[in-house]
């Protein structure tokens, strides 16, 4: 059997060939799933933010990487539910209404499913509605909003307000993100988090699932 | 700096660009204004102004301050239209020696923008990476629908009232970061400015790309020490030059080269046409790595 210790490096190189098969051969060894992830996937995705923090990895390397990671996932997550493992949280995300761009938002769902959280991609220009609708009846979900337009921006407040209006607010959590977003904005618009890179992201994720 | 054949709009002025927001946060218009006289002097054909999410009263007076310290005319930039509306009012043609301003952008998700050209003539940039089909709106994923979107606004352009001129009219298919592109936006892109550029109803009409986009989000230099974005965009410009591009939002800082078929560059970006997927950027990967 390969050797576990390998998928940190696989994942790392962004080897998703290998990630596949180091995975596979470690799940019919009986290798607790858990195991795989908090000891090798998750510090793995974690040494590629390190490395794209202090730029010795950039956006491709990071693309990589979490392509490597979803190939491993894909094979533990069937495991990781007959055990009854859950993910690191259930992150629903999106462009808002009225802007068409998806590079950022995928980067950080990319990024999100690499650090083992549940992604929920709506895609773009997704109306208000569509949001409030895929946050309720999931207590702790993480609604995700993206903007790269000065016009569409005031949209993550509408839907802030809509959340607030379904009866639903407090128990999302929102963070945002996009080319025209800064922390004082979400601080004006009540979000509770707010990243300008993908990486980081993960670790704002993290943080509100945290409390 | 330009190259033979290529108009540049020069980016500098632009909320999103780090430096320049700092300037913005900072009130420092004189920072702004030394932007624009740089800009001018290295040979920027337009200067673009992009104020982010502050007012048109801001764009107008920001507009009137930097035709003071340049000639050139601007490429008032922002999806707002009542940003734009300020701006066009604001500016001077007789300051620009007559010449019209560039409007950044339209798009087939906000055409009533068409409807400022009542308050100046510009010469809009055409974002046509969108399209809007039977009320639907959403991203163009084939270069067939790039070009059905600049059909559309191509006669929206030409509606009465309004007839603006082909050699007035910039269309922009849309570029992607190539450090991102597992989707062939890069294939999609040479492939529309191939149709555009073969449509006789075209003809006459620019091609315009923010460059700079292009290299976003990758190192500035490769493991050898050499640079990074100013040869992939360079390898790019060569690519689509002969297809019709002649116009850049970018930097007049960097040095833009016609390449050679075996520089590394061109090869770099031939190899990512050719790729399909994750393939495509692990090429881009091998190129700097």
């Amino acid at each position: 059997m390969a050797d576990p210790a390998a998928l940190f490096d696989a994942i790392l190189t962004g080897n998703a060939k290998k990630a596949a098969e180091v995975t596979q051969a470690a799940l019919e060894a009986n290798v607790n799933p858990s195991e795989l992830l908090n000891k090798y996937m998750i510090p793995a995705m974690d040494e590629v933010g390190r490395r794209f923090e202090c730029n010795e990895y950039f956006v491709p390397e990071l693309l990589i990487a979490a392509r490597a990671m979803k190939a491993s996932l894909e094979l533990l997550t069937p495991k990781m539910a007959e055990i009854g493992t859950k993910a690191a949280g259930r992150v629903v995300i999106g462009t808002v209404k009225g802007d068409l761009h998806d590079i950022g938002k995928n980067l950080v769902a990319s990024m999100l499913e690499g650090g083992g959280f549940e992604v929920i991609d709506l895609g773009v220009d997704v109306p208000t509605d569509k949001f409030v609708e895929a946050v309720k009846g999931e207590e702790g979900t993480i609604l995700a909003l993206s903007a790269l337009l000065t016009t569409t921006m005031t949209m993550m407040k509408t839907v802030i307000e809509a959340l607030e209006a379904a009866g639903v607010r407090a128990k999302t959590k929102v963070m945002i993100g996009g080319a025209p977003i800064t922390q004082q904005y979400a601080n004006e618009i009540g979000a509770d988090g707010y990243s300008d890179n993908a990486s980081a992201a993960v670790a704002v994720a993290r943080k509100l699932v945290a409390g | 700096m330009p190259i033979e054949g290529l108009t540049i709009i020069g980016e500098t002025i632009n909320d999103s660009v780090p430096s320049t927001h700092q300037m913005f946060e900072a009130g420092d218009v004189d920072g702004l204004l030394e932007l624009a006289k740089m800009q001018d002097e290295r040979g920027a054909a337009y200067i673009d102004v992009n104020v982010g999410p502050r007012s048109g009263e801001f764009m107008a007076d920001l507009v009137k301050k930097i035709q003071a310290v340049t000639a050139k005319p601007l490429s008032i930039d922002t999806p707002d239209a009542t940003i734009a509306r300020a701006g066009l009012a604001a500016y001077d043609p007789a300051r620009a020696g007559g010449r019209k301003p560039v409007l950044n952008s339209i798009s087939a998700l906000r055409a009533e923008m068409f409807d400022l050209y009542a308050v100046r003539p510009f010469m809009p940039i055409l974002l046509v990476s969108e399209q809007v089909v039977d009320g639907q709106s959403g991203p163009c994923h084939t270069a067939e629908q790039t070009h059905e979107a600049a059909k559309a606004l191509l006669a929206l352009a030409r509606a009465k009232g309004r007839e603006i001129p082909n050699n007035e009219l910039i269309f922009d298919p849309g570029i992607a970061p190539i450090g991102t592109d597992a989707e062939g936006n890069l294939k999609r892109l040479v492939a529309a400015m191939a149709l555009i550029h073969n449509d006789p109803d075209f003809a006459g009409v620019h091609m315009s790309v923010g460059l700079s986009n292009f290299t976003v989000m990758l190192p500035s230099k490769r493991a050898d020490g050499s640079p990074v974005k100013g040869p992939l965009e360079s390898a790019f410009l060569t690519k689509t030059m002969p297809l019709g591009l002649d116009m850049v939002i970018g930097s007049v800082k960097r040095k833009y080269d016609r390449l050679a078929p075996e520089d590394p560059a061109m090869r770099c970006v031939e190899e990512v046409l050719a790729a399909d997927g994750f393939e495509a950027i692990m090429r881009v990967r091998d190129f700097y790595a």
